[in-house]
């Protein structure tokens, strides 16, 4: 009985294991076929390229626009998307494996310290120069989405997507005569687009009627990764102010100035004309803002400016960052690829041939006609081909030639997490723009000594 | 009778042990190992620096987070499961009445706490929305004040409290109505025979009576409030410092500023403190037990 008893539970265990096993060699088959039927003749051969970006409608575009490649090459190209909300978790704890899962990364640009220093990335200091005519790379898109340290020509990235921040508005609120009049009535001057922060000061109080659920501007405010310190970076260098010396690493005197304090101040006043939830809000949420209708000026990337236009048509308009006392900048955006040294020198060679044709002038032309496709070649981006193509490329070409970027050294996450947690704090009140800006310095010195960067 | 066979006792268990091994017993001793190095979540390649993690953790003066969000999680806890305990019990004792209807009602009541905490934090998200939100628009149209719940830094807890108290309210009434079901009837019909009042028969019987099953709730629900990551994660965000709960604080450091050693000294500390509560609460029901045995 006890021998029949132990054969039965073994028997059935070695059913349930049989079983599971058949399903899951039938189910690797059924995938397999499945991405069989998918994949070209390249794919078939086994040669492909896994390239990791986030979730958004670039990505498509550089999916579409790579099966033009594989039929070229024969090499198929797979852009895997990863929600924005944990696409930079995803790619740094799969470079924490031996061999990565992507061959190319599209990373953030502050990114590129700790993918150069820690080795992640390969070094392209070499080859980029021999498949593009570096001069023909946007300057600023070139020093801050592929150079590390910035302005070394070291080289861990090629241009991929550039973007950088700018306004949509309500253009048909805009062109109404009776709000141009009323208006000028108010303000004795033109309904315009704002080219002064003070301009735009007084079109955002204008515009914000709480009772017709009309509010003035929506600006980027979220803590969840960098919209914040992306929303406050044009404030804090038109004003005076800078998150610090590249050389030295000091932050005091420079992130928490006088014209720092100002800038902050007068970002957190523009708030009195934003929706409800004005002082947090992510990008997507200050683009329902604006395409939900209720706002007359939305602060976000180019590269979101896409939907708007599907959305409103041409009832929106857009323009480039307001300046403050001649000087004008906006958030540099957008990613640069790199290539992964964590797979084989096949996988790299493979990968370096597809940056090699995306980087080709004709392709950067099919490029810029895929939904959001900013170019960084800087003859296709002053051509009046481009500026007329879409409501948003002339004012996006005009603003790369004044980007900036966030700190991009390896700590750059733990800057930013400071930075965003105590612009937070300004922005709700819990601390003074003065005490906010302090205590960012503070941290960031004791973030710069522990990395080695400041003495 | 025959004598069991070894090899069939260590066939049955051995798929719970090997389970239990591959994915609580290694993963922990992993962590603890990871809090003494220097491990980041890029590298794998990483340096033992001993208690560095620890003492980093708790000098106040250079970290004030660590005491910021112990007291969050502190505030939080003691709110959510207070205020779970009452409505649930109060919630249980409506439910004891018979009326038509109630199987609809018991079910309706216990939908929020069969839901995913992640996408009930995102629905609230856009419920709470001070912009467009749907109670808002309810409370403004009644009149009521509209407050900015996610953005108020004084609401920002309340909003997490609001909707994690609304998931797990249900929790507590299922737990407390099973403690007042088993309440025999008798002891009800000789308390009416003694006269004794309403207030009498709950405090000396009703209450006495389910205290344990509804200590065992408090004590499930505080290791699980201690824990507040998911709706914290959804509503606010994890780095904001009004609402950074010990597990935000964790998933900051381990995956934002990807200090995977850091973050596991945080995680150990994390367990050592659910350890300590359910300590304290089981013996504390111990206690209750052998009182009640003596009594």
């Amino acid at each position: 009985m006890r021998a029949r008893l132990t054969s039965i539970v073994l028997s059935i265990s070695l059913c349930l294991l049989g079983s599971s096993c058949k399903h899951d060699s039938k189910s690797e088959a059924g995938g397999s076929a499945s991405a069989a039927l998918a994949d070209s003749a390249g794919a078939a051969a086994g040669k492909t390229v896994n390239i990791w970006w986030a979730q958004w409608a670039p990505a498509d575009g550089l999916q579409q626009l790579s099966q033009e490649y594989e039929q070229q090459s024969g090499v198929a190209v797979r852009v895997h998307q990863i929600p924005w909300s944990s696409y930079q978790d995803q790619v740094f704890l799969n470079f924490g494996n031996k061999v990565t899962s992507f061959d190319i990364v599209v990373g953030d640009s502050q990114w590129l310290g700790r993918g150069a220093t820690g080795k992640l990335y390969l070094d392209l200091t070499d080859w980029l120069p021999t498949v593009v005519d570096v001069k023909t790379i946007q300057p600023q898109a070139l020093r801050y989405l592929c150079e590390y340290p910035a302005g070394s020509s070291h080289y861990y990235a090629a241009p991929g997507e550039t973007d950088a921040v700018g306004f949509a508005y309500r253009k048909d609120w805009f062109d109404d005569p009776k709000e141009q009049a009323a208006f000028k009535a108010k303000y004795k001057r033109d309904l315009a687009v704002p080219d002064t922060w003070e301009e735009f000061k007084d079109i955002a109080e204008y515009f914000t009627q709480p009772q017709n659920k009309r509010y003035g501007t929506a600006l980027l405010t979220g803590r969840g990764y960098d919209a914040l310190a992306m929303g406050f970076q044009p404030f804090l260098w038109e004003f005076g102010g800078s998150w610090g010396d590249p050389v030295s690493f000091k932050t005091k005197g420079l992130v928490d100035n006088a014209g720092a304090v100002e800038g902050l101040t007068f970002m957190k006043s523009l708030l009195k004309f934003a929706p409800n939830d004005g002082p947090n809000m992510d990008y997507g949420k200050t683009l329902e803002a604006f395409t939900s209708g209720s706002t007359a000026m939305a602060m976000n990337y180019f590269a979101f400016y896409p939907t708007i236009v599907k959305s409103l048509g041409d009832k929106a308009g857009f323009f480039v960052m307001p300046s403050h006392n001649g000087k004008r900048f906006s958030s540099l955006g957008g990613q640069g690829m790199s290539i992964s040294n964590k797979v084989s020198p096949e996988q790299q060679k493979l990968a370096k041939d597809f940056i090699a044709w995306f980087l080709k002038r004709e392709t950067q032309e099919k490029w810029t006609k895929k939904e959001a496709g900013f170019t960084a070649n800087s003859e296709i981006l002053n051509s009046a081909a481009f500026k007329q193509a879409t409501p948003y490329n002339a004012p996006f070409a005009q603003s790369m030639n004044f980007i900036q970027d966030f700190w991009n050294v390896p700590a750059y996450n733990e800057l930013l997490a400071a930075a965003e947690q105590r612009l937070g704090e300004a922005l709700d009140g819990v601390k003074t723009p003065k005490e906010a800006l302090e205590a960012i310095s503070t941290e960031h010195d004791r973030i710069f000594k522990e990395a080695g960067l400041a003495k | 009778m025959k004598k069991e066979s070894p090899l069939l006792k260590v066939g049955f268990v051995a798929p719970t042990l090997l389970f239990l091994i591959t994915f609580n017993l290694y993963p922990l001793l992993y962590n603890i190992v990871l809090s003494f190095t220097n491990k980041q979540l890029s590298q794998d390649e990483y340096e033992f620096i001993g208690g560095h993690n620890y003492q980093a953790i708790f000098d106040a003066a250079s970290n004030p987070k660590f005491g910021q969000a112990l007291r969050t999680t502190a505030e939080f806890v003691l709110f959510a499961v207070s205020l779970e305990l009452v409505l649930g019990f109060c919630l249980a004792l409506c439910m004891q009445a018979k009326f038509r209807g109630k199987p609809l009602v018991l079910t309706l009541l216990l939908m929020p706490m069969m839901l995913s905490p992640a996408v009930m934090g995102l629905f609230w998200n856009l419920i709470l929305s001070a912009h467009n939100g749907i109670l808002n628009q309810v409370l403004g149209g009644a009149g009521l004040p509209t407050p900015h719940w996610l953005t108020e830094p004084s609401l920002k807890l309340c909003a997490v409290l609001l909707v994690d108290v609304w998931m797990w309210t249900p929790y507590m009434m299922l737990i407390a109505l099973a403690g007042l079901n088993a309440i025999p009837g008798y002891i009800y019909e000789a308390a009416e025979i003694d006269r004794a009042s309403r207030f009498t028969v709950f405090r000396r019987i009703t209450l006495p009576m389910c205290a344990p099953l509804l200590l065992l709730a408090v004590l499930f629900r505080a290791t699980d409030a201690l824990k507040q990551f998911d709706l914290v994660m959804a509503l606010t965000g994890p780095n904001d410092t009004s609402t950074q709960t010990l597990s935000a604080l964790l998933y900051q450091l381990t995956f934002a500023n990807q200090k995977v050693g850091l973050g596991s000294a945080y995680a150990c500390i994390v367990l050592v403190l659910v350890i300590a509560l359910a300590t304290v609460f089981t013996r504390y029901l111990d206690w209750l037990a052998t009182k009640r045995q003596g009594a």
